[in-house]
């Protein structure tokens, strides 16, 4: 049975993947290891706290079994900070959480969601790939364990805002022909943009195709011909204006 | 290398291997989702996948009957593990075999190929499904109507003329990519665009332009998001 859905991340399919994200809990309750798929849970002992995928921690708070600590970057003083930044600056995203140093070379490095981004020691200063799920359903399952819920959620509502219109206005960059950077970008907002930025960006690859074919087979000609492809670069630019 | 990094290299060698096929898994659930062309078959992530998967699932059909509450919540916990792994199991396989279906001779071909190399295009299962799928169908198309036309005409991968009968994914379409290491510089053809693209970078651009550093059908220095 083939998949109906089109191409890119849906939003529960987004919210699955933020369900992997780790996050502190304390316990309330004794609870012994389980062995899962994906590795051991190891035992919880209230009152220590440990580190367990998002999905679990909402099973065991919905249940009163855990008190789920929100991650540092989640509260208001953070979140003004981060607000205040993105506002200020128009052009670009607020920068996300520094990576951990690169592991060797033979091992595949890990990314969000399964970076340590939202546990009680992640960094205070930045908001994660997935910030904006994470906080909605943290807000939702467990609002009594945050300090001022409301005003959190009046934060991430502004940051959100801000976001989708740095997103909205970047229609021009999208003429970009190879691509642009987008450092920063948060899951969510990857899965609202993607139908509208990739239909721009092809939609208008197409009108140039022609030109770009000119220039492929020149490009090839050239290489073919012997010269060097660089040297010859700057006249190119020059036919071109 | 530093301190900081021989530190990380011991933390992943801590990670288990069932966490990270997690990762891998999860990694080739969204690049398949999203790009524009089907992936090598990751046979090997898959078959350790499916093992465990039918083993949890006996583990919960001989526990069920087990009435201490405590052993009854974590039944609990392993069965809703259980159906996320299933489902990112079942979502993967549907999106390639919607792939599959729209491109099948273009598959097809690619998978021929492919086969020199270590890592075929498609599962044995998913071959099957291709050849016997496509033969009922050009059995149906030749029997209702094709076999009136003239012989010229008759073919479904007709490449006369020009243009090509055998659809194929546009591999020029616009994805997202984090990349996961220092990858250098990417050139774009048929354009100016030049771009250095670092660890950590987010970027909008053709999937035929980093295709060969893609986790799944290259370096892996890339991924799809």
């Amino acid at each position: 049975m083939a998949l109906s859905l089109p191409p890119g991340l849906t939003p529960p399919e987004i919210a699955f993947l933020c369900e992997m994200e780790l996050v502190t809990i304390i316990p309330r309750q004794r609870l012994e290891g389980v062995e899962l798929l994906a590795g051991p849970i190891r035992p919880l002992h209230p009152p220590h706290r440990s580190n367990i995928p998002l999905w679990l921690a909402l099973l065991l708070k919905r249940q009163r079994r855990a008190n789920i600590l929100p991650p540092p970057w989640l509260n208001t003083h953070s979140l003004t900070a981060i607000l205040d930044h993105e506002t200020e600056h128009a052009e670009t995203f607020s920068p996300p959480p520094r990576l951990p140093p690169q592991p060797s070379s033979n091992t595949l490095p890990t990314s969000p969601p399964f970076l340590p981004h939202s546990t009680a020691d992640a960094a205070p200063d930045a908001l994660p790939y997935h910030w904006l799920e994470l906080g909605e359903m943290l807000l939702e399952a467990a609002s009594d364990d945050f300090e001022e819920a409301d005003n959190v959620r009046k934060l991430l509502r502004g940051l959100r805002e801000v976001r989708m219109a740095k997103l909205r206005s970047g229609v021009e960059v999208l003429d970009a022909g190879g691509g642009f950077k987008m450092n920063g970008v948060g899951g969510i907002e990857v899965g609202e943009g993607r139908a509208f930025i990739t239909g721009v960006i092809d939609g208008l690859r197409k009108i140039a195709a022609s030109r770009e074919q000119q220039r492929k087979d020149r490009d090839q000609e050239e290489l073919e011909n012997g010269y060097s492809g660089t040297a010859n670069y700057d006249d190119d630019e020059m036919d071109m204006q | 290398m530093d301190i900081d990094d021989l530190l990380a290299e011991v933390a992943v060698d801590a990670i288990p291997q069932e966490t990270r096929d997690l990762h891998e898994l999860t990694r080739c659930w969204v690049a398949e989702r999203v790009s524009p062309e089907i992936l090598p078959w990751p046979s090997e992530l898959v078959d350790r996948v499916l093992e465990r998967i039918r083993k949890q699932i006996e583990l919960v059909e001989d526990q069920t009957g087990n009435m201490d509450p405590k052993t009854s919540f974590k039944l609990i916990i392993i069965q809703t593990e259980l159906e996320r792994f299933k489902f990112l199991v079942r979502s993967f396989l549907r999106a390639r075999i919607k792939k599959i279906d729209t491109y099948p001779l273009h598959i097809k071909a690619l998978h021929n190929t492919s086969l020199d190399t270590p890592f075929p295009l498609l599962s044995p299962s998913e071959l099957q499904y291709l050849t016997s799928h496509q033969a009922l169908l050009s059995n149906h198309y030749s029997s209702s109507f094709l076999s009136q036309f003239p012989a010229s005409l008759q073919r479904l991968d007709d490449t006369a003329g020009g243009i090509s009968m055998v659809d194929r994914p546009d591999e020029d379409k616009a994805v997202f990519v984090r990349a996961l290491r220092d990858v250098g510089e990417i050139f774009v053809e048929g354009t100016d665009r030049r771009f250095e693209m670092k660890r950590g970078d987010v970027w909008v651009v053709r999937w035929s332009a980093v295709k060969r550093w893609c986790v799944g059908c290259g370096t892996g220095d890339v991924e799809l998001i």
